[in-house]
């Protein structure tokens, strides 16, 4: 459909919280599409959120699969509406990059493991078990619909902020 | 705009950095890279910051007296032009753990061994706890691994320090991941 262009920090729509949607209808369908557009087009990336690209509805896409870390555990594409964290566990340290706030990196600690209940895009409920490096994705994109950023989570400036390598 | 480098060293007492950052501001400097923090019973605070006219110490004038006068002791760095800007090191991060019973030349030993290996610092922080009677020195370390060398090599560089110093030394390089 069509790839959209991400929104930079310190844009206001970065910190709202994003509205549940009613219903997996067609404008929603659209929005799914978009968020796996504008992944796949923006080449390194493993997930987005619908506000990342100024919508603010429950919506999210994770795909872990091609990347070295989650190639060997993950769920393919996952596109999820609603999605709700039911259950963690355990706890993992990732220096985590986001397109939202180029040139730096922060260290974040996140659970290992997490139960997450969604809506697919058939409009079905789902329940997957995830576990490394795509439950921290998950974790990751998830509270950009909360209007969280990984600025939110890093508990030390000194230790936890990097700059990014050059490109 | 010129930089400087001000450090600032005093018996730890809340307002500290008020009356430090009241100065600054009126002073109009921007505040930059700045780390402060508790070392000891010493509040310690280093700061990097620019401004726009200022070109040495004598700028400053006697904006500092009200912190002297504070028992609190100021030093303040010119710093030549670029020096504000923080060089790029490209690697892998990694965090090195190194505790222990207290003894003379931890530091020292692990420094050494990385220095040799061109593993550059960026972080070390130390702290003395446990008891009186049992002291335990713990020292973290976060430092950029140089291309191709892994978490394991460091650890294998480490090894004789663990042995003859008697401590603990736990070596993890953190993946960075793009979201
Ligand atoms: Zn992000």
């Amino acid at each position: 459909m069509a790839v959209r262009s991400i929104l930079i920090y310190p844009d206001p729509i970065l910190k709202q919280v994003a509205d549940p949607v009613e219903a997996v209808d067609e404008s929603a369908v659209a929005v799914i599409q978009d968020l796996v557009d504008t992944m796949v087009d923006s080449g390194h990336s493993v997930g987005i959120a619908a506000p990342q690209i100024g919508v603010l509805r429950r919506v999210l896409v994770v795909d872990v699969s091609k990347s070295k870390l989650g190639k060997s555990n993950n769920h393919g594409l996952l596109e999820m509406v609603n999605p709700e964290i039911i259950e963690k566990s355990g706890s993992k340290i990732m220096r985590e990059g986001c397109m939202s706030i180029p040139d730096y990196t922060g260290n974040v600690t996140r659970a290992e493991h997490i139960v997450v209940e969604f809506t697919n895009r058939n409009g079905q409920l789902r329940v997957i078990e995830a576990s490394g490096f795509e439950a921290v994705a998950i974790q990751h994109e998830l509270d950009h619909l909360d209007g969280l950023l990984f600025l939110d989570r890093v508990s030390s400036l000194k230790t936890d902020l990097y700059r990014r390598k050059s490109k | 705009m010129n930089h400087f480098a001000l450090t600032i060293v005093g018996r730890d007492r809340p307002g500290i950095v008020s009356q430090v950052t009241e100065i600054l501001f009126n002073q109009g400097c921007n505040l930059a890279d700045s780390s402060c923090s508790i070392l000891g019973g010493q509040f310690t605070m280093i700061l990097i910051l620019g401004h726009p006219e200022f070109t040495s110490r004598e700028s400053f004038g006697e904006a500092f007296k009200p912190l002297e006068d504070a028992d609190l002791t100021v030093a303040l760095r010119v710093l030549k032009p670029g020096g504000e800007i923080r060089p790029q090191i490209e690697g892998d991060i990694c965090m090195i753990s190194v505790y222990g019973a207290d003894k003379p030349g931890i530091v020292y030993h692990v420094a050494q061994v990385l220095g040799e290996k061109q593993v550059n610092i960026t972080d070390l922080n130390t702290k003395l706890v446990g008891t009186e009677e049992r002291p335990v020195y713990v020292m973290v370390i976060e430092a950029v691994l140089p291309e191709g060398v892994e978490e394991e090599d460091v650890n294998t560089w480490l090894a004789p320090t663990r042995d003859e110093l008697q401590v603990d030394i736990t070596v993890r390089t953190i993946p960075t991941v793009e979201l």
